[in-house]
């Protein structure tokens, strides 16, 4: 055969092909902005030490619109990253609990529990309760 | 007797005299019954002789006629027509592929990936050849899943990670590497997972999942890749931090 | 760990074609050394940042001014009566950790895949990417043990 095989070039726009491409690509940018959110929280760790006026500049700008509008999208992307998380860890199963693999949907489910459960005990231990 | 018709639109490549490839559509009548494969084939047995496309059993398990129907990886002996119709079905050869002409697509590279995990059983010492070795069901569900894979490549075809690098090793070379892997009459796993700890090996698989929801046979090579991961990355501790250990 | 060439006799009698796939299989891919590693730190970040993250960030930025909670526990009274207990600060180190590691890694491979492909980007992204993530948890313990330790 002397033509070649026409060659394969991934279009720039494959992520939006179909809606599961799409919400992994979400799913990546909510893990990028927990990221983001890891420093913001270390920038919060230095206002801190830096004394009361600073930290509440700081809490302040976070606060108020138009960040507080750029922060709730943000925040956003980071459920959407947890709960896509539950659902992910679900599916791969790479630890066996059990003889056989448990159906995703119930591993998702006790894992939202154990999120609820979570949430609930960081409430208590490190923000000291309602 | 027909129902109704329908458009089948169709990538075609001619190598000798196409540049790139193109559409060609054709009307052809079809009743409800019809799959995509058949609709191909009266095309070609009818209408234009030259359309050129894989398929042999036509019941889905032998894993030839994978092509990208209306955009979807898909058997085309088990994609039913009235299940995509809508007034045009689109048929273009497995993304991902190059193309060799019209629906044929060169899957070379799948195959030496396919070879480079071992997908047989290894063995030291192959103990008495005239008797059989015992498996039990539990140790036949451990790799079953996995072992249902009919090399159909529209896992690859789904993910867009062997889309923009060809060098992954992709989800069913993965898969069978793991159904190996956990075959209790099997002693390979150590040299499998050193295949899967390289560049182009299980690293590269982001979880996008697309995979698993394209394949036919219901291989689940997603969780396959998942769990390989986390066996790579425990053989990798043993041999930092147990050397003389991890010799398996 | 069985050789390829130990049983060549039963090797092509069950399996011929593969001499037709030109497999090479004496030429082996060398290992890698960090991705491990790394994807197991970005697996523990994946699971700190999914359990812990949302609900510490509601706390922090959004109850009181959504006026969803009755006190505020991001203010800084609130806030610097808690951070006196030691649990408090570990977790805060192992939540910058967490994220960083595995947001680092996200990163990473979204670039990639954008068009960060050349060997020598990515490892220059490695070296950034994964420096950000230590330097970042590196802070993190040391406002932690400030006024603490020192």
């Amino acid at each position: 055969m002397t033509a070649r095989p026409y060659p394969w070039k991934r279009p720039r726009g494959w992520w939006l092909r179909n809606p599961r491409y799409l919400s992994f690509q979400l799913r990546e940018a909510g893990g990028v902005v927990s990221a983001l959110y890891g420093l913001i929280l270390l920038n919060m760790l230095l206002q801190l030490r830096a004394g009361e006026s600073a930290y509440t500049a700081f809490l302040d700008t976070m606060r108020t619109p138009p960040m507080l509008y750029v922060n709730l999208v943000l925040f956003g992307l980071v459920v959407f990253h947890a709960v896509s998380w539950f659902m992910l860890i679900g599916k791969a199963q790479p630890i066996r609990f059990t003889e056989k693999p448990i159906p995703w949907k119930s591993a998702f489910a006790v894992n939202l529990v154990l999120w609820l459960g979570v949430s609930g005990a960081v409430v208590y231990l490190i923000f000291g309760g309602l | 007797m027909a129902d109704r018709d329908v458009v089948f639109r169709v990538k075609r490549y001619r190598p000798e005299k196409d540049s790139k490839p193109s559409y060609q559509r054709y009307r052809i009548p079809y009743r409800d019954d019809m799959v995509v494969l058949d609709g191909l084939n009266y095309i070609k047995d009818t209408m234009d002789p030259t359309l050129t496309f894989r398929w042999s059993c036509r019941m889905g398990i032998c894993g030839s006629c994978g092509a990208n129907v209306n955009g979807q990886p898909k058997l085309t002996c088990g994609t039913y027509i009235r299940d995509v119709h809508r007034g045009v079905v689109t048929v273009d050869p497995l993304t991902n592929f190059p193309i060799i002409k019209d629906l044929v697509v060169d899957f070379d590279d799948f195959l030496n990936k396919l070879a480079s995990v071992k997908p047989y059983i290894v063995r030291e010492d192959w103990g008495d050849l005239t008797k059989e070795y015992v498996q039990y069901p539990e140790d036949i569900e451990a790799y079953k899943q996995q072992s249902m894979c009919i090399n159909c490549m529209l896992c690859y075809a789904a993910c867009p990670v062997v889309g923009a690098n060809p060098h992954f090793v992709g989800p069913a070379a993965a898969a069978l590497a793991l159904r190996y892997i956990r075959d209790s009459r099997d002693e390979g796993a150590d040299a499998r997972l050193e295949r899967l700890n390289t560049k182009s090996g299980v690293w590269e698989c982001t979880f996008v999942g697309e995979c698993s929801v394209v394949c036919p046979k219901d291989v689940d090579p997603a969780g396959a890749l998942q769990t390989l991961k986390f066996l790579a990355t425990m053989r990798h501790m043993k041999r930092l931090l147990m050397p003389k250990m991890a010799s398996r | 760990m069985a050789d390829e060439t130990q049983a060549p006799e039963i090797a092509s009698m069950w399996n011929p074609g593969r001499e037709t796939v030109h497999a090479d299989l004496e030429a082996a891919e060398p290992e890698v050394l960090m991705e491990p590693m790394i994807w197991g730190l970005f697996s523990l970040g994946g699971f700190i940042t999914a359990f812990l993250f949302p609900v510490t960030l509601f706390l922090l930025f959004f109850a009181a001014p959504l006026g969803l909670w009755p006190t505020d526990p991001g203010a800084f009274d609130a806030f610097a009566a808690r951070w006196a207990d030691p649990i408090v600060r570990l977790f805060f180190v192992v939540l910058i950790g967490g994220s960083l590691f595995h947001g680092t890694h996200r990163l990473k491979f979204m670039l990639v895949d954008a068009g960060a492909k050349s060997p020598g980007v990515q490892g220059f992204l490695d070296v950034v990417l994964n420096g950000l993530a230590i330097l970042g948890t590196l802070g993190a313990l040391f406002y932690a043990l400030s006024g603490w330790l020192f």
